[in-house]
This record gives structure tokens, C-alpha cells and sequence, in this order.
């Protein structure tokens, strides 16, 4: 693997899971748990002959970002279209669950400095959501996931990174939409049903999984990031992820909660609303919603580099903040 | 085993079977009325238990929502998924200021195929909508209301997720009422895996990781408990609801919820690697929290 100072620079796309851990916090301060030295890989594959990793597909481990411990899952793309199966889903779920445990840790050693060492949680998401070779073993851990992210909320932050190039769908999705702060690269794609799937749904004219541009509209950092389902959209370097990452960590906790986009009455309300107009708007593509949160032309988004982007993009408004 | 006659799409009739006679009281739940016109494809409302006040929460097979036209035959569609989020947080609402021995219940009663899986959904953020539904009942489930999930019919995958495996205790019908849990059917699991329908087949036998059906979700902690005749819903959902209540007044939470079917999982054998993960991830943190914890 390259050296953190090279890691800074890589293209957080063509990383691996175990790179983009080292690299999401500070340097030289990263310790795997569960590494592939510990063998504990997937008792259900060789049942079906398929082949294992001994980290089943996700990195955990805890590094530091100033004084904070930050308690990070990288889930591997490249292994099972990163999909979560009995040992990654414990691996995932145990991470957010030593997270409170050193929050717990925290409040008692320091007890008048704590806020300055909060742990927090940060999860890289690559995944298709459940793994189908042990589908049933890989549902009960996302609901797992899911009630240890209730637990962690107003204790310690949890946040979604989104940069690869399997995106963040199925179950998962769910997961990622339900943490504090989402941050994505253009690259990255956050959804519930894949492009194929929607295709096969509502067919070919409506829907054409096969365009490339037309997915990445749908569900792409840009698109998220116009809908305010994204807090912040970075450029496709992991040194870009983890400035990012240091800013959100300079959030006063007690304002962490504001960039939520669900997870209250008032959100499920300000939600229900925006369906409401996407009634009226009945939009046939991304960009007639960019349009109307005030995008003159939205199709000259679509081309434009981060930069640009950034300086041209008009976004939802937002009701609650 | 004789077949009963399913209860798949026959949501409502659940209802009328499980609460007391004419005590339903749909889109009403605390001061707040819901619009009924919002997501047709889910029933939500107050209604008594043996005198004891309850929300449901169901979905109506038969509803189609003109609005969104993938949403029917109990789709969870976006409207539907804040709609239950909303009935969650008006449960919360509405008890408040009581004490843990009074937080009302929530029975889910769950039979649907999916969320609405189409373009406009992913445009909006259908993983927002159902997402804000599970948060919403972790929320309450962790306030105090017991919530219990009676399985009626199809209980499929990320549906489930949502509505469902977010309960403290779930149920579900036993398989002769063609009770359906599943994350994906063995031929579409074949055609994704590419591995011969024949071998997942004969491998599902004895395999209850990724086989269909309720007996295996039973085998690895994901059912409480199995019911054998539709009569038995009413008295098993109000054991199952004191005895979540019994739980929750002592402190244990941690034997309810998807936690507590993890530990139930390795009880009936079912889930045993997700323990020896936890436990060495807790002995590796140990060796190193003292040089995180005062860095």
C-alpha cells in the first residue's frame, strides 16, 4: 500500500477499502481490528464453492483525527460488489458499538475535556446491501446497523463517505441516509434500486440502465447534492475526504443534528412536503428538479468540472436546519 | 402438513381479526388526523388490544396509489414510507410525558413485496423515506413502546427491513399459510450467484443462511416465534407485547430489537460466527483504547 502522503493524493475511486481507511485519518495513526491476519472470513461461501477474503470484504479499525478517536468501516467494492454477509455485517455493527463504548470511555477519563476527544463514526460505503449467498444472515445485520445508529445519535456522529464506484444501494442505503453527515464525490451514488432493476420495473423507454449519464443523474454526488441528501460534495482524492472529514470535526456536536435530512418529526415532515411537489413537478429526470431549485440550465451541470460546479449550483432550500 | 387458506393481501382483515371489536380507528393516532388521501398502500391508525390502546401499522394490498404508479399490492411507496414514519412519531408524541409501564404499543403488520422501485422514487430518495421509517422505530422501540411485527404474509427483504425488523419481537404465521420471508426467491438468488438452482436447492435444505421461508428466518433469531392458526394472532401479540413491556420496565432492552435476535441467533444455532467476530473485535480494542482514548 502507498504511504499516507501518497494516499492523500489518490483518486479515492480507484482506491481500495483498506487504502481509503488508512487515509480517511491521520497519519500513521490507523489500527485494523478483525485484519485478514485474523482469517475470520465467511463459513458460508465455501458451502456454495465461492471464494473467500479474509477480511470478508470490510476493513474496521480505529484511527485518530486530532484528539478524536474515529471508529472507521471501509467496505471492498471489489470483493462480493462489496454486498454485507453475516461476518462483515458483525464487523460494521461492532464497530459503531466500540464507538459508544469509547465514548462511554471518554466522558469518564475526561470528564471535563470530552467534547474535544468525542470518538465519532465514519463509514466508507461500496455495496450493493445484502449478500445473497447468505441473503437472510445479511438482512438481520443491516437491521442491526440500523438500531446502532439510533443508539449513537446525540452521543457521537456518525458519517457516510461516498466516493466508489459501486455506490451505496440496497439496504445500505437506507444506513447511509439514516447517519448525520453524508459527504460524496461526484463519482460516488446513493440509492435503494439499482439501475437494472428499475429498468426492468418500468422498462426501457422510461428508464435505460445503460446510460451512463442518465444513472449518474439519478442518483450521482451531484444530484444528491442539489437534493440536499448530501452535506458535502468533495473531488475524487482521499486527502480531499479527509479535509472534509477535519472540517465536520470541527462541528460543534450540538449541531450535528441540524444537517440530518431524516431522523425527526420535522424532517419526515419537511420530506412528505417535497414529495408533495415532486407530485406537481412530476419529473421526468434529475434535471427537471435541478431546475426547479433554481438551475437555469441544468443540463451545462452535468458537464462542469468540481470547481465550477461548486460555483454555479443552486441547491434546495432547506426548512429545517 | 394441510395448507390454510394465506392471508397474503389480506392486510385489513388482519386488522379486524387481531384488535377489538369496532375499536378501529384509522388515520387517528393521539390529537394528530391523518389526510387520507396520502399514501393509500398504508393503513395506519389507533385501535384497542383488550381494552389496551395500540397503533397499528399494516399495508393495504388492494390500495393503488394514483399518484405513483409502481406503488401497489402493498408496495411501500414514498408517501406510504413517511406516512408510517409520521404514525411512529405521533406514537412517541402522543405518550410522552407516561411512564414506560403506559407507552402504547405498535403492532406492524406486515405483508409487502418491496419499496417502490422506480425512477421518480430514486430521483426523491425512496432510501430516505423507508430509512426515516426504521429510524422512526428504533426511536420509539428505545422510548419504551413495545413494538411487535405479525408476518402474515410477504415479509421480502429490503421491505422487511423496513417494516418489521425494527420490532422488539417479531411473528410471523407458520408456512403452510404460504408465509413468504425472504430476501430474493432461489431462482433469481441463481441467477445472480450464477450456482445451479439444482445445488442452491439441495444446499437450502439444511443451509438457513440464505434458504426462503420462515423456519429458517426462525433459526437464525430473525422470528420470536411461529403461529399456527390465524385465531392465535390476538392472544400471542398481547403476550408478546407484556412480556416486551416486562422487559423494558427492568432495563433489558438489550434482549429485544435486532440486537436481541442476534444473541437468539447463536442460541438456536443459526448465527454463530457474528459472536466470535464481536468478541474479538471487543479483545482488540482493549489492547490499544488506552493510546486512543488520552492521545
Amino acid at each position: 500500500m502507498l504511504k499516507w502522503d501518497e494516499l492523500q493524493k489518490a483518486n479515492f475511486t480507484d482506491s481500495n477499502a483498506r487504502a481509503r481507511a488508512y487515509g480517511l485519518v491521520d497519519k500513521g495513526t490507523f489500527t485494523e481490528f478483525v485484519s485478514p491476519k485474523d482469517k475470520l472470513s465467511s463459513p458460508h461461501l465455501p458451502v456454495l464453492g465461492e471464494a473467500i477474503e479474509f477480511d470478508d470484504g470490510i476493513v474496521t479499525g480505529v484511527g485518530l483525527i486530532g484528539k478524536r478517536p474515529i471508529f472507521v468501516v471501509s467496505q471492498e467494492g471489489k470483493f462480493i460488489g462489496g454486498a454485507v454477509g453475516e461476518v462483515g455485517g458483525a464487523k460494521m455493527v461492532k464497530t459503531i458499538k466500540l464507538a459508544l463504548r469509547a465514548y462511554e470511555d471518554v466522558k469518564k477519563e475526561h470528564p471535563d475535556s470530552y467534547e474535544d476527544r468525542l470518538p465519532a463514526v465514519v463509514i466508507s460505503f461500496e455495496t450493493g446491501g445484502v449478500r445473497l449467498h447468505e441473503a437472510n444472515a445479511g438482512l438481520l445485520a443491516h437491521a442491526e446497523v440500523m438500531d446502532q445508529i439510533q443508539d449513537a445519535r446525540g452521543k457521537i456522529p456518525v458519517i457516510t463517505i461516498i466516493g466508489s464506484k459501486v455506490g451505496c444501494f440496497g439496504g445500505m442505503g437506507f444506513v447511509a441516509a439514516a447517519t448525520d453527515v453524508v459527504i460524496m464525490s461526484e463519482n460516488g451514488r446513493l440509492g435503494l434500486t439499482g439501475p437494472e432493476v428499475i429498468e426492468q420495473e418500468i422498462g426501457k423507454d422510461e428508464f435505460d440502465a445503460g446510460d451512463k449519464a442518465l444513472v449518474f443523474r439519478t442518483t450521482g454526488g451531484k444530484h444528491k447534492y442539489i437534493m440536499q441528501d448530501c452535506n458535502f460534495l468533495v473531488a475524487d482524492k482521499i486527502g480531499a475526504f479527509k479535509t472534509q472529514l477535519d472540517e465536520v470535526m470541527k462541528i460543534p456536536f450540538n449541531e450535528i443534528e441540524g444537517y440530518r435530512r431524516i431522523g425527526s418529526l420535522k424532517l419526515v415532515e419537511e420530506q412528505l412536503e417535497l414529495v408533495k411537489k415532486a407530485v406537481e413537478i412530476a419529473p421526468k429526470d434529475s434535471k427537471d428538479m435541478w431546475k426547479y431549485f433554481g438551475n437555469e440550465n441544468p443540463e451545462s451541470l452535468t458537464n462542469m468540472s468540481y470547481d465550477e460546479f461548486m460555483k454555479s449550483v443552486k441547491r434546495r432550500e432547506r426548512i429545517c436546519k | 402438513m394441510e395448507m390454510e387458506q394465506t392471508m397474503i393481501g389480506r392486510g385489513r382483515d388482519a386488522i379486524d381479526m387481531i384488535f377489538d371489536d369496532s375499536s378501529v380507528q384509522e388515520n387517528e393516532i393521539g390529537n394528530y388526523q391523518f389526510d387520507s388521501e396520502i399514501g393509500p398502500g398504508a393503513v395506519v391508525g389507533t385501535a384497542q388490544l383488550e381494552g389496551q390502546a395500540v397503533t397499528f401499522i399494516a399495508s393495504d394490498a388492494q390500495a393503488i396509489n394514483p399518484r405513483f404508479n409502481v406503488v401497489y399490492f402493498g408496495i411501500i411507496g414514498l408517501e406510504e414510507a413517511y406516512k408510517m414514519a409520521l404514525s411512529v412519531y405521533h406514537t412517541i408524541e402522543a405518550d410522552k410525558d407516561k411512564p414506560l409501564e403506559q407507552k402504547r404499543a405498535i403492532v406492524l403488520i406486515v405483508d409487502t413485496p418491496g419499496n417502490g422501485p422506480g425512477k421518480v422514487e430514486e430521483i426523491m430518495g425512496m432510501n430516505k423515506s423507508t430509512g426515516s421509517y426504521q429510524l422512526a422505530l428504533a426511536e420509539a422501540r428505545k422510548a419504551g413502546h413495545p413494538i411487535v411485527a405479525m408476518v402474515i404474509g410477504r415479509a421480502i427483504s429490503g421491505a422487511f427491513l423496513c417494516h418489521g425488523l425494527q420490532a422488539d419481537h417479531i411473528l410471523s404465521l407458520a408456512k403452510n399459510f404460504g408465509t413468504m420471508i425472504h430476501v430474493m426467491p432461489i431462482t433469481s438468488i441463481s441467477r445472480i450467484t450464477k450456482i445451479d438452482i439444482e445445488r442452491l436447492e439441495e444446499l437450502s435444505k439444511g443451509n438457513p443462511v440464505f434458504a426462503a421461508g420462515v423456519d429458517f428466518f426462525y433459526k437464525l433469531g430473525g422470528v420470536e416465534e411461529k403461529v399456527e392458526k390465524v385465531e392465535d394472532m390476538r392472544s400471542l401479540i398481547k403476550k408478546h407485547i407484556d412480556e416486551i413491556r416486562a422487559l423494558k420496565v427492568a432495563g433489558n432492552f438489550e434482549k429485544l430489537g435486532p440486537w436481541g435476535r442476534g444473541t437468539l441467533g447463536d442460541e438456536r444455532g443459526g448465527r454463530t460466527s457474528r459472536k466470535v467476530v464481536m468478541k474479538l473485535m471487543d479483545a482488540q480494542y482493549e489492547a490499544v483504547a488506552e493510546k486512543y482514548l488520552n492521545a
